[in-house]
């Protein structure tokens, strides 16, 4: 009896190892495993075999039963395999074919420059104030040091909307409204549109300023520089050399115009920078006593700076646009490059 | 300011060569902007600030270099050698306008073209050349800054000068062939009978200097600035004088000039200098500044010693006396700028060298910074138009108001109520824009002309409309246009247009939290530039905040557009704040599994969806879930005038899991509920 099954065994190792399909597989596990198969009918007459044997005999069947089993899911998860890895070979595309995206805008890199500057300031933990477009000419320019007549107006064309209220020529009218209704100690910058009553090849009627100040006791002009040279390095890179010069703002004294080393040409000398190795890029100063006594500090107690900077100025730099013009014409090819 | 390298070495001694003097001035706060070689010389381009009036001339540039290089300054000495007679009769009537007037007359010139090196020193520097007597008048107001004037004598009636204003309106002939309508209160010159000046600006061409002028009147002069800007600005005429003037010239320069000019007349002319008249109503008085010594290291962040203070003083010409911890300052009179502490600080940073103070951080006092809600507000509605595929647009704040035609706008609505700018650069863009659409439509038309077939843009900008205050509102709006291409594309969605921008919507108000809202369509709120059938209003509880929808064909044709153009506009961004949710609450995961049936009806075509979810969720029943529209469908078999729509809902309870006898039962609720109150029939 046990003979008999041992060659049961070795047949139907044969036979699976032959198998050379699936179906096979699937036949060979009727004939031994299904219902009808031999090792049920073997088991079923298990009751035939003496009393003393059964024990044993029961034990071998069933192991080479597992045997068996074990065998039959082997190939049969083989050949499902090999059937699988056909059929995915016919369901191949051609990759190289576009994907279907709805692609994300581009924020207009304007705003992208003024975020990033704004989030340097305000991790120097100043604050993000804004102010009207149009101004009254008190704060455009008179709260600033610049009366009626003050020859210092001809440094910016101004649009008129009445005598008395202009588009403001600058961020810098943020000041004195902040002031007037903030004590100090403050740290503001105020980004924002300005005008200007011209337009040529280099110059737009409107663009983008950002403006600074700082008012406490004790600020220093040496404040000023150490604050610009943070926010330089951070915008344009640590090698990125300033360099200060004497200039004049009727609100500001004393007054510097800030320059960098040429980021194109680091320095060398090239079309951007005609030639200097450097770049006109800040106005600032220490803030002029009058503009506190417009605002109602006390000029002795409190010192101050403020700076301003144009925001387009910034991002042709950063990403080598050569015509201001294309800011604000709005190409598609133009904003989607940012 | 354009001055010659070499005209400038004889008024200072240096030796730096054209490049290194640029470099020196620039970094003292006179900026170099270009360099031109003529002739041998080199003419440098200087930008003087206007708070630096005493630098407009050769003599003010060089004591200046002489300052900043510490070289010596070369002062010219002017003596007349021969002087006959009186000088003119000279009467001022207004002294507050006026504060010197000086003049000679020099009798006998032969009036005649210059000689060349005078031609060539005032073409160098941009003058336009005259005869010999007007080009010497030039010549000094180059190398001395004081405009001067020459009058022919001879046509001054009884050879006299009154300064005083006008006390009428007056026409007055320039010199430069023009009728000036001039207001009352005119600083002007007169003879006895007549105005022969505008003082300061421009002289009349009925005393005008000419060939056959033999005696001349030579004037220098000092005029009050405010009053020459405010003469000039309304008569839009200026000139070298009144640029200097309006600036301020140095009164104790006056007569030194005039000497010079007379000496230099009769040299190149001929002629005999009378005596000098000089009017000096209003004196110099020069000006006790009191510094602080602490003051400067404190405010510029530096340790100066006061022998260097004194050495930067008395470079500048200013007086310095110690008066125990402090000091006084007298600046000289061509320093009218200095008027306060300040000022002499901040020229003592300017000699000390900008480069030499230190770059430090303060230090500050801790504080809790405001979030600036508006900045989020509009920084989040960017981002989220950026992820639905918009890209911004920023457009210039001007508009032609006649545009609003093409959007058939209504002469009474508001936004035809501009705020105008009195000069506007080009006339069409007189007005501040009231709304953004017009600059988005030529937005869509400028990248559809260059060949771009999908366009998404954005804009989140501020409109201007009046108000009841001094200045206008300013409102933040947002508006989002989009085309989508209909030519072939590779991966086809056959949608209306109306439905993508409807999704950015969805999706900017799902970004913000904001849930309250309805789309209306009744045609009293609709905006007339849209497609009527393709649009509607977005409301929240009766609030209309914006519009969505298609451009109107008529528009489109307007704008020049062959393209069917989505819109979104929310006219006050800044409402929105009101409907968000800030807070986020959490909702528990459902325990039980859903069940989902499909239901398909045949209604009217002007049935709405959404009429149909809200009579399903009307149902008094709490195992509805959601309610989701996924097929539309028009065409057969159906009938012409219905369409069908396809419904799939989902039932779930939350404390069970739901049979099948249940489920079948409410849906079989709801399709009869469907047939009874919007007669619709059920599709099978
Ligand atoms: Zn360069």
């Amino acid at each position: 009896m046990l003979n008999d099954i041992q060659t049961i065994k070795n047949l139907a190792r044969e036979e699976i190892e032959k198998a050379h399909s699936l179906k096979t597989v699937h036949e060979l596990k009727i004939k031994y495993l299904g219902k009808k198969g031999i090792f049920t009918h073997k088991i079923k007459s298990l009751g035939l075999i003496p009393q003393e044997d059964r024990r044993e005999y029961g034990r071998i069947l069933n192991e080479t039963k597992n045997y068996i089993e074990e065998l039959l899911a082997k190939y049969e998860n083989s050949f499902k395999t090999l059937e699988l890895n056909k059929t995915l070979q016919t369901q191949r595309i051609d990759v190289t074919a576009p994907g279907y995206c709805i692609p994300a805008g581009h924020v207009h890199p304007t705003t992208q420059v003024l975020d990033e500057i704004i989030s340097i300031f305000t991790s120097l933990s100043f604050n993000v104030e804004e102010g009207p477009e149009v101004e009254l000419d008190f704060y455009n320019f008179e709260a600033l040091n610049m009366h009626k007549d003050h020859p210092a107006r001809d440094m910016q064309d101004t649009f008129y909307i009445t005598e008395d209220i202009v588009l403001r020529t600058h961020t810098s009218s943020v000041q004195v409204r902040i002031m007037e209704k903030t004590a100090p100690p403050l740290r503001v910058i105020a980004p924002g549109k300005v005008y200007r009553c011209d337009a040529d090849v280099t110059h737009i009627p409107m663009f983008h300023q950002l403006e600074g100040f700082m008012v406490d006791k004790h600020v220093k002009m040496s404040d000023l520089k150490g604050v610009l040279e943070v926010f330089i390095h951070m915008i344009f890179g640590p090698d990125t050399k300033l360099r200060f010069r004497p200039s004049f703002f009727p609100f500001t004294e004393p007054s510097a115009e800030i320059d960098i080393s040429c980021v194109i040409c680091k320095g060398v000398g090239c079309n951007v920078c005609k030639n200097t190795g450097w770049l006109e890029i800040l106005g600032a100063g220490m803030i002029n006593p009058r503009i506190f006594e417009m605002a109602g500090y006390a000029p002795d107690q409190y010192t101050g700076f403020a700076f301003g900077m144009g925001i387009e100025r910034i991002a042709m730099l950063k990403y080598g646009i050569d015509d201001i013009r294309l800011f604000y014409e709005n190409d598609k090819r133009f904003l989607e490059q940012f | 300011m354009k001055a010659s390298y070499n005209w400038l070495k004889e008024i200072a001694d240096f030796s730096l060569l054209p490049k290194e003097l640029a470099h020196a001035l620039t970094m003292a706060g006179f900026e170099v902007e270009g360099l031109e070689e003529i002739e041998g010389d080199i003419i440098l381009d200087i930008n003087v600030t206007p708070n630096r009036p005493d630098c407009l001339s050769i003599t003010g540039l060089g004591r200046e270099i002489s300052a900043i290089l510490e070289v010596p300054f070369k002062n010219k000495a002017v003596n007349i050698q021969k002087q006959e007679g009186k000088g003119p009769e000279v009467e001022i009537k207004n002294s507050q306008l006026c504060n010197r007037y000086a003049s000679r007359i020099i009798s006998g010139v032969k009036v005649a073209p210059s000689p060349e090196w005078l031609v060539k020193r005032l073409e160098t520097h941009g003058f336009r050349t005259s005869y010999n007597i007007v080009d010497v008048t030039n010549y000094v107001l180059l190398e001395m800054g004081q405009p001067l004037h020459a009058f022919d004598l001879d046509k001054l009636a009884d050879k006299r000068i009154v300064v005083k204003i006008s006390d009428s309106e007056e026409t007055f002939h320039t010199l430069d062939n023009e009728d000036r309508k001039l207001s009352k209160d005119t600083l002007l010159i007169w003879d006895s009978e007549k105005p022969v000046a505008l003082a300061g600006i421009m002289g009349g061409l009925n005393t005008e200097v000419s060939l056959s002028t033999v005696n001349v009147l030579l004037e220098s002069a000092c005029f009050h600035p405010a009053s020459i800007r405010r003469t000039s600005k309304s008569l839009n005429v200026s000139s070298e004088s009144s640029y200097r003037f309006e600036r301020g010239i140095d009164i104790e320069n006056v007569v030194k000039a005039l000497d010079m000019a007379a000496q230099m007349i009769i040299e190149i002319s001929g002629g005999r200098v009378s005596g000098l008249t000089d009017n000096y109503p209003r004196h110099h008085a020069s000006k006790q500044i009191i510094v602080q010594h602490e003051k400067i290291n404190a405010l510029l962040g530096i340790r100066i010693e006061e022998s260097f203070l004194q050495n930067i003083m008395s470079r500048l010409g200013f007086e310095i006396k110690r008066a125990g911890e402090k000091f006084i300052v007298i600046p000289p009179s061509f320093r009218q700028d200095v008027q306060l502490d300040i000022d002499v600080i901040e020229e003592i940073a300017r000699l000390y060298g900008y480069e030499k103070i230190p770059a430090t951080l303060p230090s500050i006092r801790m504080q809790p910074s405001p979030r600036n809600e508006r900045r989020d507000l509009i920084k989040s509605v960017k981002n989220s138009m950026a992820k639905s595929g918009f890209s911004e647009a920023i457009n210039y704040s001007f508009i032609n108001p006649e545009i609003l035609n093409n959007l058939n706008i209504p002469s009474e609505d508001k936004r035809r109520n501009f705020i105008l700018i009195k000069n506007p650069l080009r006339k069409e863009e007189l007005a501040m824009r009231t709304n953004l659409i017009p600059a988005l439509l030529n937005n869509v038309s400028l990248n559809l002309n260059r060949g771009e077939k999908i366009i998404h843009l954005f804009e989140v900008s501020s409109i201007f409309l009046h108000s009841d205050q001094k200045l206008p509102n300013e409102i933040i709006q947002l508006t989002a246009v989009c085309v989508k291409d209909k030519t072939a594309s590779l991966w086809k969605t056959k949608h209306d247009g109306f439905y993508d921008i409807k999704g950015v919507l969805e999706n900017l108000f799902n970004e913000l939290k904001i849930r309250e809202y309805y789309l209306e369509s009744d045609k009293a709120l609709l905006e007339p530039y849209l497609h009527p059938g393709k649009s509607c209003s977005i409301m929240i509880s009766d609030e209309k905040l914006g519009s969505l929808g298609m451009i109107h064909p008529r528009v489109l044709e307007a704008f020049d557009i062959r393209a069917d153009v989505g819109i979104l506009e929310i006219s006050n961004l800044e409402r929105l704040q009101e409907y968000r949710h800030y807070k986020t609450e959490f909702v528990s995961l459902p325990k039980f599994p859903y069940v989902e049936r499909d239901i398909a009806v045949i209604v009217p075509m002007d049935m709405t969806a959404e009429k149909i979810k809200r009579e399903i969720s009307s149902i008094d029943s709490d195992i509805i879930e959601t309610v989701n529209l996924f097929d539309i469908y028009t065409g057969k078999p159906i009938a012409e005038d219905k369409k069908s729509l396809a419904f799939s809902i989902r039932y779930r309870a939350s404390d069970r899991t739901l049979t099948d006898e249940e489920v079948d039962a409410l849906h079989f609720i709801i399709i009869e509920r469907l047939k009874d109150t919007l007669n619709a029939e059920l599709r099978s």
